[in-house]
This record gives C-alpha cells, sequence and structure tokens, in this order.
C-alpha cells in the first residue's frame, strides 16, 4: 500500500515538472533601460525606427509632446540622443505621429513628424518632414513651394505607401476630425493628393498600416475610431475602399494598435487589431473575408496603445506585444493553426506604466530585438528598454530588403519557405498606433529547421527567391530597377 | 487505494487546467461580441433607429440552438435598435397578447427606461414556434402592425429594412402573422394577478409608464421611443 503511494506521488512529482512551467516561470524580459543614457522623465509618444545618421545603423526615432524629439543611436553599450537641431527636436510642436521613409528617391528616409496641439479638427501647427541635407536637418514642409497643402488637422499616425511600385513613396496621414491627407513628392513638390486617390475621408483617424493585405500591391488598413475603419485595396495606385465587404468595418470599435502579421504561417499578412476598451481582433483572410478568430485572452478589451508582432526570443514563433496605457501591458506567442497563448511576464508588464508608443529594433545588431516602450499622455515617465531572454543556442536570420533606390523597401513582404513553415512578414511602414517598427524582416529559427530559402515581394508585387545556408546573419536584398 | 487514484487524477486535471488556461483558443461563446463583430452586416447603412426587428432577424437566420437564440436576444433593445450591455436586469412587464388581450408577463431587455413603456403600450406579444438546432421550441414575441402603407412613416427610420413596397420585407424582418417581430419577451407567460399588481405598482413600469403613456407624443423628450412610436403606432 504503501509502495502504490509512493510510486503515485512519484509520478505527480514528474507531471509538476513537465506542466506547470506554464505558470511558473522564468521572466521573459530582460530590463535593459539602464542602457538609455540619458534618461528623464517626459512625455513621449511615437517611436520609429530609421537610419537618421546615414552611418548603416539603425537608430530610434521618439517624439516629444511638449518635449524634445530624439534620435537615440547605440554607441559603446548604450542608447544616446544623436540630434540636437531645432528643426528635429522641436519642442514647441507636439509630435505625436512618426514614420521615415525615402520620399524624394535619393535612398535615404526622410521622416515625417506628425504634429497635434489639440485633440480634433484645427490645429495650430502643421507637420514636419525632415531631411538630412548636408548634416542640417530641414523640414521640406518649411519651404515655400510645400506650403501650398501644409496638414492643419490634428492627427495621430502616418504610413508610408508605394502605392504604384516604383519606389516613389508617399505618407497617409490618419488625421482626426478632418481630412485623411496624402503627402507624395512630384516635380520636386510636396502635393496632397488624397482627393484624387480616393483617400480623403473624414473620420477619426487612429491607427494605419500598409502592405500587401489584400492586392499584389500595396493596400492600406486603417483603423478608426467613432467611425469605421477603411480598407483601401490597391487599383493600379489609387485606392477603393473594401472595408465593408472584407467585414473589417467594426463600426462599433475605436480602434489603435495594429499590425501586419502572419497568424497562420501559411505565408501571407492578416491583421492583428486592437480597439480602446474594445475586442481586440486577429483577422484572418478566408475566402476573401477576414475572419475574427481571437478569443479570450488576447480578445479582452484593454487600454491599447501600439501592437507589435515580432519574433522577441528567436523560437522561430512571432510574440504579440500589446502595450497598453494604465494598465498592465501583456505578451502572446502565436503558435500553430492560430492559437495565441499569453506568455506570462512580470519584466516589462509595467502595471503602472502609461505605454504610448513601442517599436522593436536591433539596436545593437546582436540578432536579438530590443523593444523600446515611451510613456506619456497623461503622466509622464522615462523610456523603458527590454530585450527577450534568449536561449544561447537559437539562431536567427535578419532579411533587409532595400529598393531601387536603395532605401529600406517599406511595405514589402518577405516570406520565409523551409521544412517547417512558410511565414510572411511585412517591412513596416507605419503606424502600428503612432509607431513603426525597423524596415528588416527578423525570423528566429526552429528546432530541427531546414530548406530555408527567402521570397521577397517587392512593393510592385514581383517576387525574388534566394536560398539560405548560413544563418546569424543579416542578408541585404536589393530590388532590380 | 480509490482515494489515491481520485487525487491523483483530480490533481492531473488540475495541472492540465491551469497549464492551457492561457491558450487562446476558448470555445466559450461571447454573444455580445459576435453582435458588435457582426453590426455592420446588420445595418449596412448604419442606420439602427427603431431597428430591433433587423437585430431579431439576424439571429433567427443564424444556425444555432435555442439557449444561444436566448442569449443573443437579450443584447439588443427591441424598441430603439441599441446594443444593451451584457449582464444588463431587463424589465419585468406585462403585455398584451395578439387575438386573446390576455395579459402575457415576462422580462424584456431595455437599452432605456421609456422604452419599457413604449413596448408596453405599442406592441403585442404572439405565440412564436420555430425550429432550432435542439428542436422545436415555442416562446413569446413581441410584434408591431405593418407600418409600410403609413403616410407619415418616421424619415429617420430606413423604410428599406422593412418594407417592400407596402408588404413586410421578410428578407430583411420578420414576418409572423402579418406583423412585424421587432423582439424577444423572455421567460413569458400568463400573467397571475401578484405580477400584473407588481407591474402596476414599480417605479418604472407603473408610475413612469403611466405618466410617459399619456403625454402627448410632440412631447416626448426621453429615448429613441419617440421614432419608435411613430413607426408603431
Amino acid at each position: 500500500m504503501k509502495i502504490r503511494i509512493i510510486n503515485y506521488l512519484k509520478k505527480l512529482v514528474v507531471l509538476f515538472f513537465l506542466l506547470i512551467p506554464n505558470n511558473l516561470h522564468a521572466d521573459f524580459f530582460e530590463d535593459i533601460t539602464s542602457q538609455i543614457a540619458e534618461n528623464p522623465k517626459r512625455l513621449s509618444y511615437g517611436v520609429s525606427v530609421t537610419d537618421i545618421n546615414q552611418d548603416g545603423n539603425f537608430d530610434f526615432i521618439v517624439t516629444g509632446f511638449g518635449y524634445l524629439n530624439l534620435a537615440l543611436s547605440y554607441e559603446n553599450g548604450k542608447l544616446i540622443n544623436i540630434v540636437n537641431q531645432k528643426k528635429f527636436s522641436d519642442e514647441f510642436r507636439r509630435t505625436i505621429g512618426v514614420a521615415a521613409c525615402d520620399i524624394d528617391r535619393d535612398g535615404y528616409e526622410e521622416i515625417y513628424f506628425l504634429n497635434t496641439d489639440t485633440y480634433s479638427g484645427t490645429k495650430k501647427y502643421s507637420d514636419r518632414l525632415i531631411d538630412l541635407d548636408k548634416g542640417n536637418f530641414i523640414d521640406l514642409f518649411e519651404i515655400e513651394k510645400n506650403q501650398k497643402d501644409l496638414n492643419l488637422t490634428a492627427g495621430r499616425s502616418v504610413v508610408c505607401v508605394d502605392r504604384k511600385g516604383d519606389g516613389n513613396y508617399g505618407v497617409y496621414v490618419a488625421n482626426y476630425g478632418g481630412p485623411t491627407r496624402y503627402y507624395e513628392y512630384n516635380d520636386d513638390i510636396i502635393v496632397d493628393k488624397s482627393v484624387q486617390l480616393n483617400l480623403a475621408k473624414v473620420t477619426g483617424g487612429r491607427a494605419v498600416v500598409a502592405g500587401h493585405i489584400i492586392s499584389d500591391k500595396i493596400d492600406i488598413f486603417a483603423a478608426n475610431e467613432r467611425g469605421a475603419n477603411f480598407l483601401y485595396k490597391n487599383d493600379e495606385g489609387k485606392f477603393l475602399d473594401v472595408a465593408y465587404e472584407y467585414r473589417v468595418q467594426d463600426v462599433l470599435q475605436n480602434g489603435r494598435g495594429t499590425a501586419l502579421s502572419d497568424i497562420y504561417y501559411r505565408g501571407r499578412l492578416d491583421i492583428l487589431n486592437g480597439n480602446w476598451g474594445g475586442f481586440h481582433r486577429a483577422y484572418v483572410l478566408k475566402n476573401d473575408i477576414f475572419e475574427d478568430i481571437a478569443k479570450p485572452p488576447f480578445d479582452e478589451p484593454s487600454r491599447i496603445r501600439t501592437v507589435i508582432s515580432a519574433d522577441l526570443d528567436n523560437d522561430g514563433y512571432d510574440e504579440i506585444f500589446l502595450n497598453n496605457i494604465g494598465e498592465p501591458n501583456k505578451l502572446f506567442r502565436i503558435l500553430e493553426n492560430g492559437l495565441v497563448k499569453q506568455i506570462p511576464v512580470d519584466i516589462g508588464l509595467e502595471p503602472d506604466g502609461y505605454g504610448t508608443g513601442a517599436a522593436v529594433a536591433d539596436i545593437d545588431n546582436d540578432g536579438i530585438l530590443e523593444l523600446l516602450v515611451s510613456h506619456g499622455e497623461s503622466r509622464d515617465q522615462p523610456l523603458s528598454l527590454y530585450k527577450a531572454k534568449v536561449n544561447p543556442q537559437h539562431k536567427y536570420l535578419r532579411i533587409k530588403p532595400l529598393n531601387k533606390y536603395g532605401a529600406p523597401a517599406r511595405g514589402a513582404t518577405v516570406t520565409l519557405i523551409s521544412n517547417l513553415r512558410k511565414h510572411s512578414k511585412t517591412i513596416d511602414s507605419g503606424s502600428g498606433y503612432l509607431c513603426q517598427m525597423e524596415p528588416v524582416a527578423h525570423y528566429g529559427i526552429r528546432k530541427n529547421e531546414k530548406n530555408i530559402k527567402i521570397e521577397v515581394r517587392w512593393t510592385n508585387g514581383k517576387t525574388k527567391m534566394i536560398s539560405v545556408k548560413n544563418l546569424n546573419q543579416t542578408i541585404t536584398l536589393k530590388q532590380n530597377n | 487505494m480509490n482515494f489515491s487514484k481520485t487525487i491523483f487524477r483530480s490533481v492531473i486535471i488540475f495541472i492540465l487546467t491551469l497549464s492551457f488556461s492561457n491558450i487562446s483558443n476558448s470555445v466559450e461563446k461571447n454573444y455580445y461580441k459576435d453582435l458588435i463583430t457582426d453590426w455592420s452586416r446588420i445595418f449596412p447603412d448604419s442606420n439602427r433607429n427603431a431597428a430591433g426587428p433587423k437585430f431579431f432577424k439576424y439571429i433567427i437566420d443564424k444556425d444555432i440552438n435555442y439557449e444561444d437564440f436566448i442569449e443573443y436576444n437579450k443584447l439588443y433593445c427591441a424598441v430603439s435598435g441599441s446594443l444593451i450591455d451584457p449582464n444588463s436586469d431587463p424589465d419585468f412587464l406585462f403585455i398584451s397578447e395578439r387575438g386573446t388581450k390576455n395579459k402575457i408577463c415576462g422580462n424584456y431587455y431595455k437599452c432605456c427606461i421609456p422604452c419599457s413603456c413604449d413596448i408596453m403600450k405599442y406592441s403585442e406579444v404572439e405565440r412564436m414556434k420555430y425550429k432550432f438546432k435542439d428542436g422545436i421550441k415555442e416562446f413569446f414575441v413581441f410584434t408591431i402592425k405593418n407600418p409600410c402603407n403609413k403616410e407619415d412613416f418616421p424619415n429617420r427610420v430606413n423604410k428599406d429594412y422593412f418594407c417592400d413596397g407596402e408588404k413586410i420585407n421578410n428578407k430583411q424582418v420578420y414576418d409572423l402573422n402579418g406583423r412585424i417581430v421587432i423582439g424577444l419577451l423572455h421567460n413569458g407567460k400568463s400573467c397571475r394577478k401578484d405580477d400584473i399588481d407588481f407591474v402596476k405598482s414599480h417605479q418604472i413600469t407603473g408610475r413612469f409608464c403611466e405618466f410617459r403613456n399619456n403625454t402627448p407624443i410632440e412631447n416626448l423628450e426621453a429615448g429613441m421611443g419617440d421614432i419608435f412610436i411613430k413607426l408603431a403606432r
């Protein structure tokens, strides 16, 4: 009798150690905030990742609302602000949205700062479009010829769109209480083409993303507040709103953080869409209709801001980071067949954090993504920086597509094809809510994964395929003319 | 020994439950989320004024069992067409049964107080039988007369939702014996005397409704009911 009871207890102990790690967790993140050299309390909003000083390395651009816009560059183990020029830092215009892309086709990205000095409707100060000219940051909107169509409406997010697939990026500005703007650089002048492209709708614009969503060209999904979402199908460079047909209008929800993500690991981009105090969506395309497959705990309402989908721990499965304001953040992992599993975290939870933005980038070039979280709005707080605790045996592969002008091919889709998956990622155009990720497709490699190929679908719909033999590297792929 | 086995099994179940509790594949139904998700399909023009019948038709056309039908019908207001927060409390009221004029008592889920008064005055209930996935069930539904030949059809209501010419548009709303079904009376039953006394003495269904239902329509200022009244009177 006693021996049998002992045997049962042994089995229980084995089961305990097999199954309980789901709940008694080691922390997913490591807090590396101390790497930010100067990190005072401030009101920050959107974060973007671009190579601000054209040195070949990415930098975090952090907007300030009544505070300086920052360009945090990684130098000697620290993130240091490297720009103190007035046009860029611009303490007084209250910047909240930011996105970078090569608007003038010189191979380097300009930075669109969306300024908002009022909640809705007409604002006092226009936006800035920052270009680096012989070491000086200039605002292209301050040049007289570009002042005809200034954006003087409050807005939130901006996204870069290569609508014709020719490397000529425009900027979609999601305004609030006024018409959407779409700026393009034509004949050396910045013009608003929103009306002729069928984009000049008035709504409560919040988040906007662009990529290969439903066509071979760059489509746009805009998550709005107090009104239907927009899903703009690219129709030879113009746009047609098909949100109703694709069932993503979601009229009663108030859109926030949105990201393109391959939720089924099937080689296409679907949509993760957070809603403020509402149900978060995981839209997957089935028979020309987006079906929301989100279930608790992922879909549970929260005060959501930025949504990020990225492989933070290099295990080959994407995480979803939900950045909430005034309540704890959440972290999930996308498993096979659309299952989404919550990852318990203590570090990075930020129960008292007023998160307003977040972005990922491998800022220190070690093959692991860093996650920068900004805070503000109703409480001044410093930035946070996290990095996943990665199993040293995990390998990675980073794909950096450049367009024919040598600029990051924002909006292109990279797909990793192997014996285990067909996994697409977007080269982020912005603006999962005010923010924009690094223009690299970052993959962790799964256990026993082999026969890896990479396909890039460029913004014009054409594709390029390569085989990959060596891991733990960043591969730069250049688009042919 | 049996005791040990029981403990062993219980612990395994507990651990498995813990292990999978944070996986987002729960099959628990969220009726409210369903209605929010499909709202644009129910109201393509975003006009839900007095459009409780659209909700009823959308719900009954779903391939569902009777319990689902009941739960969905707690989440919209038959009078205004508004969604109702989950876990809202209904008003207990009585209403006249069409044909018999018997008083039928039951629960009505409303968006706001005046709607209880309006539904008591301007609608009737009828028995309805319907085959769900789990069999044929009988229940009481609120109905209003065919409004399609009204000269003063309220202009804030989408007439196409209700009417195909002078006929009820049975592709959009449910036609029961030539009347439009606007919603479900929950737990409907013939009233007992104490039920009627309760309704009449209740501060809403009694005193407030008496006041509201004796106020000329042009003086009504509360609720969406004035639109509904113009449709249903």
